[in-house]
């Protein structure tokens, strides 16, 4: 079906699918099939940053005073949270919004995507403030062998599911021979492919960031990199919603409250939706055991690291019902929630290093030089 | 004396038992009792700390946001309304 930017058909959207119905004409939220996502359209919205609100200079001088193991864990991580927004800044939207039937969801996605790409612009507001020119870090994302590893396995299920639906939408269903191999294109088949690709995004968002999160936070109850730490809380904090509407997509299907051919592909589909979550599991285990390859760092080393990725793949697997495979019963890291809980982010702006806020009102530092002409 | 402002019994499957404080959530509860339960945003929206409801009533304090099942809820933004048993 030939994709349209409008819709000239009434379309009754009460009675629409989430995905894979009619495109989506006036974006209306006056009526809502699955109000949640207006719920969270709204909350997202409530929580709105600018990663330059957030002031890192101090930053600079703990990065120099860590130690060489120190900074590969910390550059490492954020290499590699600059390629899970890279993705997620883009993929939801030219993945997603060509099969989406719901105005309320359509924006949800986008507003999902947008924040993504706060996150990336807060990357390099971190790493600009700790080098001088942090080009060679950018350029080293499409060089890791361990960063690319895990690109191309979170990269594949919308990568298959964008092919499919681009052949669907200009070819219509059936067998298309496109440079020499042949493409099996049936309704089918494009559910099952938006099933395995919104597993492949529930993962991502429920675990994937969590390993660097830990280092930064565990960075943080040393006082140290703490202008980066507030920003990561704020991501965690988006990361957490966004995880939330993932688990709703996956749950709506799963329950029949959607899609009713949803719900079988989500039955037919389940050992590989499991497969999906365990290999993320996997790949995050590997992942710490890089981080540390040069040495660990105060407070965490890679065996309690993985303790905790399967602590909370456990409770992410449960939510979507597909149990606790993990034998973990208690979490490894009880402080990752001081860090995590939404009281701690929302402070009030004359208490934190907000630089909109206090521009030209005081000086945050203030050397001992400064008193010098002062006289008693 | 509204609901919530009453006390009430929480019971915890193969666990303890103890009595509710008025006006607090029943995660501020269980912590008090020194209970482990997991959280992150203690606003409803992310539902870490989703537990099961075997038996009793309970009230949110905040629209949750977070997918919750039919037996499930979040102590972060839930106060009880009569006596509770939970499945941890």
């Amino acid at each position: 079906m030939k994709y349209t930017t409008f819709n000239q058909h009434n379309t009754d959207v009460m009675a629409e699918p989430m995905f894979f119905g009619n495109p989506v004409n006036v974006a209306r939220y006056d009526q809502q099939k699955h109000a949640i996502f207006e719920k969270l359209i709204e909350k997202q919205i409530s929580f709105f940053w600018r990663p330059e609100e957030v002031d890192v200079s101090k930053d600079r001088s703990d990065f120099q005073g860590l130690s060489d193991a120190e900074k590969h864990i910390f550059i490492s991580n954020l290499k590699y949270q600059t390629l899970l927004d890279s993705i997620q800044g883009r993929s939801p939207n030219i993945a997603l919004l060509p099969i989406v039937s719901l105005p309320e969801l359509e924006t949800w996605i986008e507003t999902w995507s947008f924040y993504e790409t706060i996150h990336s612009r807060s990357y390099t507001h971190i790493l600009r403030n700790l080098f001088t020119d942090p080009s060679a870090i950018f350029d080293d994302i499409v060089e890791n062998e361990e960063i690319k590893r895990r690109a191309a396995d979170i990269s594949k299920y919308y990568d298959d599911l964008i092919f499919a639906t681009q052949l669907w939408q200009t070819q219509g269903e059936g067998t298309h021979v496109v440079n020499g191999e042949t493409h099996v294109v049936n309704m089918r088949e494009l559910k099952k492919k938006l099933f395995l690709c919104m597993n492949s995004v529930n993962a991502l968002e429920a675990i994937r960031f969590y390993v660097s999160f830990a280092c930064t936070f565990a960075f943080a109850e040393r006082e140290l990199m703490e202008g980066n730490s507030k920003i990561i809380r704020l991501i965690a904090r988006d990361e957490n919603l966004h995880l939330s509407s993932t688990q709703h997509i996956l749950n709506l299907w799963a329950k029949g409250k959607d899609d009713p051919e949803m719900a079988e592909i989500a039955k037919e589909c389940e050992e590989e939706a499991r497969e999906i979550f365990l290999n993320a599991v996997q790949q995050e285990k590997e992942w710490a055991a890089f981080l540390f390859n040069n040495g660990s760092m105060i407070g965490l080393n890679e065996e309690i690291l993985c303790q905790y990725v399967e602590y909370i793949a456990n409770q992410r697997m449960s939510a979507i019902g597909l149990g606790q495979p993990f034998d973990i019963a208690s979490n490894p890291l009880p402080w990752m929630n001081n860090y995590l809980s939404s009281d701690n982010v929302q402070v009030a702006p004359q208490e934190s290093e907000i630089s909109s806020y206090l521009v030209g009102q005081i000086d945050s530092e203030v050397s001992e030089d400064e008193f010098d002409a002062f006289e008693l | 004396m509204s609901q919530t402002k009453q006390t009430r019994s929480i019971s915890i499957a193969n666990g303890p038992s103890f009595l509710s404080t008025p006006d607090n959530t029943l995660l501020a509860d269980l912590e008090a009792q020194g209970i482990a339960i997991e959280y992150h945003c203690r606003e409803g929206y992310c539902g870490a700390c989703r537990c099961k409801l075997i038996s009793g009533e309970v009230d949110y304090t905040v629209d949750p946001l977070a997918f919750i099942d039919d037996d499930e809820i979040l102590p972060c933004c839930t106060v009880p309304l009569s006596d509770v048993e939970l499945a941890l």
